[in-house]
């Protein structure tokens, strides 16, 4: 099947980690690493890892956070299957070249990958009306090589696993559970922080 | 910059004053000293002394510091109505201030009335054309409206005349970097470093752009200033150790094949691999098998 019309699935606590990552640095560029395996037509995001809130574009921490993290999960059987981005302005939809030249590194490693970015309006609409979907946009390599927003005439291509999903990061928003989240950025900073989030959850 | 400890005492202050311990005018105090961004935080603190005819009379001529700084935050938290409260009452006790008047330009900022934000800027700079935090807002509003390469113009001109501010260099070199302009990001490094070279944030930043831009003379040279962060912090920063395991991994593949008396000597890299096996075991033991399949991939076989 075409990556055209691969579908994403999206795990809760995936989804949830890294929306509240980019609520925690709602004044920063932030982004992340999805994890998770493929099949036919669809491509698993069952976790993911919130990387930095700093300096996005330069590579040592990026490097050792690729490795650290891919050879955490390949013992799960997972891999990493995309990456997350949000912008650090909320008016700015565009996708950066940061954003896609770190895409491009990981469509090397798995042909399917896609890209996240936070949809900071649509977040911001949340609380106010029932949507379901989730607040991110999908884009996907096309055969030009260039990232595309995936198209939305054959039905969402990308969903979350769990349909309650939004009410549940709103839930978590408003008792600012961000506070408590640790991303690569923190770890490296002082490693005795967890980049897995064990308690996040719980 | 803010120091390790200086954050954990301003985080302990916080965390008394959330739980009704006292201290919140400490607390101000000691945010306006670091110039930190707790927002959310100034302003609840901020509000329950003004809108205590008690607590606020007892700040004497502090209230007026006060009222500026929960302006500023209410305007970093939208909550437009209350800077508009703070910044009327500053007016009345200070009519004609040009410190006040950088408060109006700031609401304007925030409103998102960016032409008249700017006319309000330019005007008070006609009075006052050395004003650093007037040339500075002119950036954020540059920034704000997506404009980078102006912001990047008007920081020029304002280092130009302001050369040792050395929160508006590492202020270019993030945008530089944001924007992948990895060449002038390291300029803004250099000139860093030459003005406070004993602060190991600056060579670790340098090492890191220097690795970024690639290539086998930059390469040595980043390992060159990772092992300088390392001097300077005791052998205690994760970064610069995980760096010199970059380095000399990316460096060996470069020099693959040639003759053995060029290579770097293994024992930095065997060092920096000790160094942060040892720190995991002892701070973070369930990520050392992590930690040691990562360094594996590293050791590029000479």
């Amino acid at each position: 099947m075409g990556v055209g019309e691969l579908k994403y699935d999206m795990s809760q606590n995936g989804y949830i980690k890294l929306v509240l990552h980019a609520l925690k640095h709602n004044s920063a560029a932030v982004n992340g690493v999805l994890l998770g395996r493929s099949t036919d037509d669809v491509v698993e995001i069952t976790d993911s890892v919130p990387l930095f809130h700093n300096h996005l574009g330069i590579l040592p921490p990026l490097e050792i956070s690729l490795i650290m993290i891919g050879d955490y999960y390949s013992a799960q059987g997972l891999g990493i299957v995309g990456y997350f981005h949000a912008n650090e302005r909320s008016d700015d939809a565009e996708l950066g070249n940061v954003a896609k030249n770190i895409g491009d590194h990981i469509y090397r490693y798995f042909p399917q990958s896609a890209i996240l970015l936070l949809d900071k309006k649509k977040l911001e609409a949340l609380p106010k009306g029932k949507d379901r979907s989730p607040v991110m946009r999908l884009y996907t390599r096309d055969a030009t090589k260039n990232w595309k927003l995936a198209r939305s005439d054959r039905g969402n291509r990308l969903i979350l696993k769990e349909p309650a999903a939004n009410i549940v990061l709103l839930d978590f928003v408003s008792s600012e559970k961000w506070q408590h989240l640790v991303d690569f950025d923190d770890h490296l900073d002082d490693i005795s922080k967890d980049w897995l989030n064990p308690d996040l959850f719980k | 910059m803010v120091t390790k400890t200086e954050e954990t005492q301003l985080n302990r202050l916080e965390g008394q004053v959330e739980n009704g311990g006292g201290g919140a005018w400490d607390y101000l105090c000691f945010v306006r000293k670091l110039k930190v961004r707790r927002s959310d935080k100034v302003l609840k603190y901020g509000l329950s002394i003004l809108n205590d005819p008690k607590k606020r009379s007892s700040l004497g001529p502090e209230e007026w510091t006060l009222y500026e700084q929960v302006a500023i935050a209410a305007m970093d938290c939208q909550c437009l109505d209350v800077a508009k409260d703070c910044i009327n009452v500053l007016q009345k006790r200070f009519p004609e201030s040009k410190r006040v008047g950088r408060l109006e330009g700031m609401l304007l900022e925030a409103k998102g009335s960016w032409t008249e934000a700017e006319k309000a800027y330019l005007s008070l700079l006609e009075d006052n054309p050395l004003d650093q935090v007037i040339h500075k807002r002119r950036v954020a509003l540059a920034k704000a409206q997506g404009n980078m390469s102006e912001a990047i113009e008007f920081i020029n001109k304002y280092l130009e005349i302001f050369m040792a501010d050395s929160d508006t260099w590492r202020e270019l070199a993030e945008i530089y970097v944001s924007l992948q302009m990895y060449k002038q990001a390291a300029f803004c490094y250099e000139e860093l470093i030459l003005a406070q070279p004993t602060v190991p944030l600056y060579h670790l930043a340098y090492a890191d752009v220097l690795y970024t831009l690639g290539g086998l003379e930059n390469l040595q040279a980043a390992k060159k200033y990772y092992s300088s962060a390392i001097e300077l912090t005791g052998g205690k920063n994760t970064r610069a150790l995980f760096g010199i395991c970059l380095c000399t991994s990316a460096i060996a593949q470069l020099t693959k094949g040639r003759n053995k008396e060029e290579k770097d000597s293994p024992d930095l890299q065997s060092l920096a691999t000790a160094a942060l096996e040892k720190d995991y075991k002892q701070r973070a033991s369930d990520k050392v098998s992590v930690l040691g399949s990562a360094l594996k991939s590293l050791k590029v076989s000479s």
